[in-house]
C-alpha cells in the first residue's frame, strides 16, 4: 500500500494544477486550525465606531488588515473563523453523503432487484431537480440553520456517490475474484466490504474531494439566501449576503469572503481533478 | 466408488423478453461422466460449448435444470456450503481478474481458511506461507500485491488459494491459456506434482488439446453442450470416434 501511495504522489506531482490546489487546501486547513492564534479579535466582537473601514486602516489603537464590516467587526478574524465553518461544513457534507451514498450504492449494486430499482429511482428524482433549488426546498421544510443546510446539501450530493459506487459494484461483482470468494463461502457482507469496497476506493476519493467543494459552495449559497448559517456565525456565504448592500461603497466587504469561497472551491476542484487523472488507469500506464 | 458422478445434466439459460416467449438457450444437454479418486479428467471443446458453465455448475456458482450430480455419495444440491468448500475448489482462467488487486498475496491465499475455519490471522499467515512454498513461490513475496507478480506467479497464487481448504476435487478452468508456453509447462508440472502430494482429483478444462493430452487420464469432448467423445485419453487422441473430435485433432497444430 505504501508503494501505491508513493506512485500516486508521483503522478499527482506531474499535474501543476493539482499541486497548487493541494497547497491551497492545506493552507486553508492550517489557517482554520490556528484561527484563534492569528486572529486579532473574536469573530463577533464589535468595535464601537469602526464602521466599514477599508483594508489597512487604523482606528484609535486598532489596526484592521482587511477592514471592518458594517457593524464594526474585524473582517480578517471573521474570515479565519469562517474558514473553520466552511471546511467543517464541507467535511460533514462529504462524510454524510459519502457514507450514506456508498452504503446505498453497494447494496443496490450488489443485490439488484427491487431494492436497486427503488434506490435508483430515488436518486433520479434528486438529480432531476436543480441541486440548489432542491436544497432550498429541504431547508424550507426543516427550517433555516447551519445544521439543516448541511443536511440538505448532503441529500443533494447523495446521487453522485450512490451512482458511482453502484456502477463500480456492477463492474466488480462478476469478476472471478468475487466468484472465488463465493466459492470458499464468504458471506455477502464480507464480499461487499472486504472484496468489492476496497476496489471502489479510488473513484470514491476523487468524488469526495470534488464533493467537498460542491458542499462548501452549496452551503455558501444557502447562507447567502439566508437559509444557512444565521446572523452572528462567521460563515462566508452569510457574510457575502450581509455585505451585498454595501457593494458600491465598501467593495472589500464583498471581495474578501467571495475570494475565499472562490479559492477554496477552485483548489478542491483542481486537486480532485488531478487525483482523478492520477488514479485513472486509462490515462497512464502503470504495470 | 466414484468421487463425482454426473448424470443427464441439463442446463439452459433463459432470456426474459418483454414481448413474446422467453428465449431458452441450451448450454448443457445430457452431460454424463464420472470422476474417480486421483484421476484427472480433461474436458475439451471450442469456445461457447459449455465448458465454463459446467465448471460453474459443479462448484454450485450456478444452478442447473435437471439431472443428478453426486459428490462423495451426496446430492450436490444438499451438501451444506461449508462442506462443499472442502470438497470442490476452482482455479480460474484469468490470473489478472481472479485475484483481488487490493490484497496482499498471503491475504488472498489465507482468506479461505480465515473465512471457513475462522483461523486467526497470524496462524493463517503461517499456513499461507507454507502453501506458497509448495506452489513454488518465495515466501518473501507474500506481502506483494497481485500487480507486482507475473502471470505465471499469479496463477500459482490462484492454485495456492484453491488448495488451502484441502479440497478433494480441483476444477481448473483454462488455467494455463492466459500464460505463455514455457510458463504453461511449469504450471502444468506443478499441478501434476500437487495432484500426487494432495491426492487430488482434477477436472481440467481447456481448448488446448496438447495440454489436455499431456495431463489427463481421461478426456471428454464437448460439442455444443453435448458429450461427443469420452474415454481414456490415449484412445481419444489416437482413435477418435466422432467426426467433431477428428476435425478438432486435425486442426490442432
Amino acid at each position: 500500500m505504501k508503494e501505491y501511495f508513493s506512485d500516486l504522489w508521483l503522478d499527482i506531482q506531474k499535474n501543476k494544477g493539482a499541486v497548487a490546489g493541494l497547497l491551497f487546501v492545506l493552507l486553508f486547513m492550517i489557517l482554520a486550525i490556528i484561527a484563534p492564534l492569528i486572529s486579532v479579535y473574536a469573530p463577533d466582537q464589535v468595535i464601537e465606531g469602526a464602521l466599514r473601514l477599508p483594508p489597512g486602516s487604523r482606528f484609535q489603537e486598532h489596526f484592521f488588515i482587511l477592514g471592518t464590516d458594517d457593524i464594526g467587526r474585524d473582517l480578517w478574524s471573521r474570515l479565519l473563523y469562517g474558514a473553520r465553518v466552511s471546511l467543517l461544513v464541507g467535511l460533514s457534507v462529504v462524510f454524510i453523503s459519502a457514507g450514506i451514498g456508498t452504503t446505498l450504492g453497494l447494496l443496490s449494486g450488489y443485490y439488484g432487484g427491487w431494492l436497486d430499482r427503488i434506490v435508483i429511482r430515488l436518486m433520479d428524482f434528486v438529480m432531476a431537480l436543480p441541486s440548489v433549488l432542491f436544497a432550498i426546498v429541504i431547508v424550507a421544510v426543516l427550517g433555516p440553520g447551519l445544521l439543516n443546510a448541511i443536511l440538505a446539501v448532503s441529500i443533494v450530493a447523495l446521487p453522485n456517490f450512490t451512482r458511482l459506487i453502484r456502477a463500480q459494484v456492477l463492474a466488480e461483482k462478476n469478476k472471478p475474484y468475487v466468484q472465488a470468494a463465493h466459492l470458499y463461502g464468504a458471506s455477502s457482507l464480507r464480499i461487499l466490504f472486504k472484496e468489492i469496497l476496497p476496489n471502489c476506493i479510488a473513484p470514491l476519493i476523487v468524488q469526495a474531494s470534488l464533493g467537498f467543494s460542491d458542499g462548501v459552495l452549496n452551503c455558501a449559497a444557502l447562507g447567502f439566501l439566508g437559509l444557512g448559517a444565521q446572523a452572528p456565525t462567521p460563515e462566508w456565504g452569510t457574510m457575502l449576503s450581509d455585505a451585498r448592500s454595501y457593494i458600491e461603497t465598501s467593495p472589500w466587504m464583498v471581495n474578501a469572503p467571495g475570494i475565499c469561497i472562490l479559492v477554496v472551491v477552485l483548489s478542491f476542484n483542481l486537486f480532485g481533478d488531478g487525483l482523478r487523472d492520477a488514479l485513472d488507469p486509462r490515462l497512464k500506464n502503470r504495470g | 466408488m466414484n468421487l463425482l458422478s454426473v448424470k443427464n445434466l441439463n442446463k439452459s439459460y433463459v432470456t426474459k423478453k418483454l414481448m413474446g416467449k422467453n428465449e431458452e438457450r441450451k448450454v448443457l444437454s445430457n452431460v454424463q461422466f464420472e470422476l474417480g479418486e486421483n484421476k484427472i479428467l480433461g474436458i475439451v471443446g471450442e469456445s461457447g460449448c459449455g465448458k465454463s458453465t459446467l465448471a460453474k455448475v459443479l462448484t454450485r456458482l450456478e444452478d442447473f435444470q435437471s439431472g443428478e450430480i453426486t459428490l462423495c455419495g451426496q446430492n450436490l444440491r444438499e451438501i451444506p456450503q461449508k462442506n462443499l468448500t472442502h470438497l470442490v475448489q476452482m482455479v480460474f482462467q484469468d490470473p489478472y481478474q481472479s485475484l483481488n488487486p487490493r490484497k496482499m498475496a498471503w491475504e488472498i491465499i489465507a482468506d479461505p481458511i480465515m473465512v471457513v475455519e475462522k483461523t486467526p490471522r497470524p496462524q493463517a499467515k503461517i499456513q499461507a506461507l507454507a502453501m506458497m512454498a509448495k506452489v513454488g513461490l518465495l515466501p518473501e513475496l507474500s506481502e506483494r500485491y497481485p500487480h507486482q507478480f507475473s502471470g505465471g506467479q499469479r496463477q500459482r497464487i490462484g492454485i495456492a488459494r484453491a488448495l488451502m481448504l484441502k479440497p478433494k476435487i480441483l476444477i481448473l478452468d483454462e488455467p494455463v491459456s492466459a500464460l505463455d508456453v514455457s510458463i504453461q509447462a511449469q504450471v502444468l508440472n506443478l499441478l501434476l506434482d500437487l495432484q500426487k502430494e494432495f491426492g487430488l482429483s482434477m477436472i481440467f478444462i481447456s481448448h488446448d488439446l496438447s495440454v489436455v493430452k499431456h495431463i489427463s487420464d481421461e478426456t471428454l469432448v464437448l460439442y455444443f453442450g453435448e458429450v461427443v467423445e469420452h474415454g481414456p485419453s490415449e484412445n481419444v487422441f489416437k482413435n477418435p470416434q466422432h467426426a467433431y473430435t477428428k476435425t478438432l485433432l486435425e486442426s490442432a497444430p
